[in-house]
């Protein structure tokens, strides 16, 4: 006896007339959570590489930029490329974890450039 | 998620040996007194294989995708409970119209 739209934590309402798209925003929350352990852990891993060859300056963010397209297109992929039935827009793939990858990116960046090259 | 694991573990294994092999290459050219330019050519190789088992165990460990559909397969909140005695279907219910092919599933 499934009733119009009854589900746990509904993002939104859904009436009759006007059926505005609803979805369940726990769902979404544990799939952002998902995205978000990815890409902190694939900075981490990008830091530590780009440490590594040496780079230093803009090389070193050029790589940081690769490694989140190549993430994106990891997790579009994970997506069975049907990414509205998991999503509710595309930036929410594409664009989310950038931020807080970027600062991971740089703090083991110059971890592992100051252990393999300095000391 | 355990393969997963153990996959991501050997990759952060595969760059450390990685990093080793670099200070160790460093050494060597400090000896011969010549400019770093650049790992040698396996230490690069090392790196991609552990950023390709990296990448692989960082997009299957965290989980799955969850549907947000309220009406996808996996997200069906019908089911027939055990004991019938307290369902009513004499309510107010029958007077929506029938959207879609309600499924019952034990």
């Amino acid at each position: 006896m499934a009733g119009n739209g009854v589900s746990g934590a509904s993002g939104k309402k859904s009436s009759d007339m006007n059926d505005l798209p609803t979805f369940s925003a726990e769902k979404l929350q544990s799939n952002m959570k998902v995205i978000y352990y990815s890409r902190t852990f694939l900075s981490i891993i990008g830091g530590v590489i780009a440490g590594i060859l040496g780079f230093t300056g803009l090389t070193g963010f050029i790589l940081y930029f690769l490694v989140m397209a190549v993430t994106s297109v990891g997790l579009i992929a994970k997506a069975r490329f049907s990414v509205h039935s998991y999503f509710d827009c595309w930036n929410r793939v594409i664009l989310d974890g950038f931020v807080s990858g970027l600062m991971s990116f740089v703090l083991f960046w110059t971890f592992a450039y100051d252990i393999v090259h300095i000391f | 998620m355990g393969l997963g694991f153990v996959v991501g573990v050997f990759g952060v294994l595969i760059l450390a040996h990685a990093a080793y092999s670099t200070i160790q290459y460093r050494g060597l050219l400090k000896i011969m007194e010549e400019e770093f330019s650049g790992p040698p050519m396996n230490v690069v190789a090392e790196l991609l294989l552990g950023l390709a088992l990296c990448m692989w165990a960082a997009l299957t460990v965290p989980g799955k995708f969850l549907s947000i559909h309220p009406d996808s397969e996996e997200n069906r909140i019908v089911s027939l409970p055990a004991n019938l005695d307290f369902m009513i279907f004499n309510h107010r219910g029958k007077l929506f119209p029938p959207e879609m092919n309600l499924k019952l599933k034990y």
